[in-house]
């Protein structure tokens, strides 16, 4: 079985207040879904998340390593560490096992002296700064929702509400990606975790089942 | 990429009391993509036999469409409709023609014999018959489905329990499956 490339769905964008990070919550093995409820949303500080694709315990440890570095720097430094400063450490770490057979592909998220900060790092060494991304095997689906309906000038809600949808939309066609939608909003005091869907209760919400005239009924069949 | 798990699918039939039951899911993906989420796997035969067919979706069309057409003339010639046991080895040789260059679909036939006897059998791509008293399963959640039958069985169950049952036992297996779900259809006969 081909192994899916990051079978997962996580998305983050810049808006007018702050930055929106979302995420599913399936991991799979193949077609095996060996867990429905992992955290994809690391919190590296209060005011910095990241998120998770790829290899889990390879964007666990890293992330974990980064918030141990980022707190280093706030003693060695007496201020918060950036966005950009903090992506910046976690690539060139990255950049210097590759080619090992890391997998992580990952946004970090947060909100510093310049406002809110969003890059994309990779196990390939690659650093993005950006308003919208989306990683993993879902983000083609997740980036039809989300920029379909993206506007800098979104209220908190219905940033949330446009995460929400993106992500469940990209669990109804990806098969890798399923189990509960969380939503987290990073403000200027830090991110807040919004809500916890299941995509399964979503797909009613968003498209309730109309009742229609019963096609086939249960009938008694007597012995031919 | 293996071609059993190229649209994902999963099966499952059931024997009660005097009834038999089949389920199966309604995901119809290319690989990890969801296409459709009302596929129908299961066809009716006659009255009393059904088939489901996991596996490649349009070898299971085109093996559905075989079977009919055979089934179709054996009613004009023999004037009643056929045994169970005589389908389950009309698809046998069906499957076993094409030995060399297989339809990639794993049957699953469930049907009332003489006397409402209930009879289930499924094969692999190449028509090798599995009979069972219990249950059979296919599809890519099949190993699931095996561990989630073999607790919820019980012997001689009537239908109402029968379909709780297998609904239950379908709907846990596909959980566990990235490439099957989205709902059942079930069959209680």
């Amino acid at each position: 079985m081909v192994k899916p490339a990051k079978g997962t769905t996580t998305l983050a964008f810049i808006f007018k207040e702050g930055v929106m990070v979302a995420a599913d919550s399936r991991a799979s093995m193949g077609g095996y879904i060996s867990s429905q409820s992992v955290k994809k949303i690391i919190e590296i500080n209060p005011y910095m998340l990241g998120t998770m694709a790829g290899g889990a315990a390879d964007c666990q440890f890293w992330h974990r390593n980064l918030g141990t570095k980022c707190r280093l720097h706030e003693l060695a430094n007496k201020r918060r560490i950036s966005v950009t400063g903090a992506s910046k450490l976690l690539a060139n770490i990255l950049y210097s096992y590759r080619g090992m057979g890391l997998s992580v592909g990952t946004m970090i998220a947060g909100w510093d002296e310049t406002g809110p900060g969003l890059y994309y790092v990779d196990n390939e060494g690659g650093r993005l700064k950006g308003m919208r991304f989306s990683v993993g095997s879902g983000s083609p689906y997740a980036y039809g929702v989300l920029d379909n309906g993206y506007r800098y000038d979104m209220s908190v809600e219905e940033a949330a509400e446009l995460a929400r949808r993106a992500i469940y939309h990209a669990t109804f066609r990806d098969g890798a990606s399923g189990g509960v939608a969380s939503v987290y909003y990073v403000g200027p005091n830090g991110w807040k975790k919004l809500s916890g869907d299941d995509v399964g209760e979503l797909h009613y919400r968003y498209y309730p089942v109309m009742p229609s005239t019963v096609e086939q009924e249960m009938v008694e069949v007597t012995g031919a | 990429m293996q071609i059993f798990e190229y649209n994902g699918s999963a099966l499952v039939a059931m024997v009660g009391k005097n009834c038999f039951a089949i389920a199966s899911d309604r995901r119809l993906g290319v690989q990890l993509q969801t296409i459709a989420t009302d596929f129908q796997r299961i066809s009716k035969i006659h009255d009393r036999l059904f088939l489901g067919l996991s596996g490649l979706a349009t070898d299971a069309q085109t093996l559905y469409q075989r079977l009919v057409f055979r089934h179709k003339l054996y009613q004009l010639r023999e004037e009643r409709d056929m045994k169970p046991e005589t389908f389950a080895s009309l698809v046998s040789a069906i499957l076993y023609e094409k030995r060399f260059g297989p339809y990639f679909c794993q049957p699953v036939i469930a049907g009332l014999g003489d006397e409402d006897k209930p009879f289930i059998c499924t094969m692999d791509s190449i028509g090798a018959k599995e009979l069972a008293k219990d249950f059979v399963v296919a599809g890519t959640a099949s190993e699931s489905l095996y561990g989630a039958c073999e607790s919820m069985f019980k012997e001689n169950m009537e239908p109402e329990e029968l379909f709780e049952t297998v609904s239950q036992a379908l709907l846990a297996s596909v959980d566990r499956d990235c490439l099957s779900g989205w709902g059942g259809h079930v069959y209680v006969v």
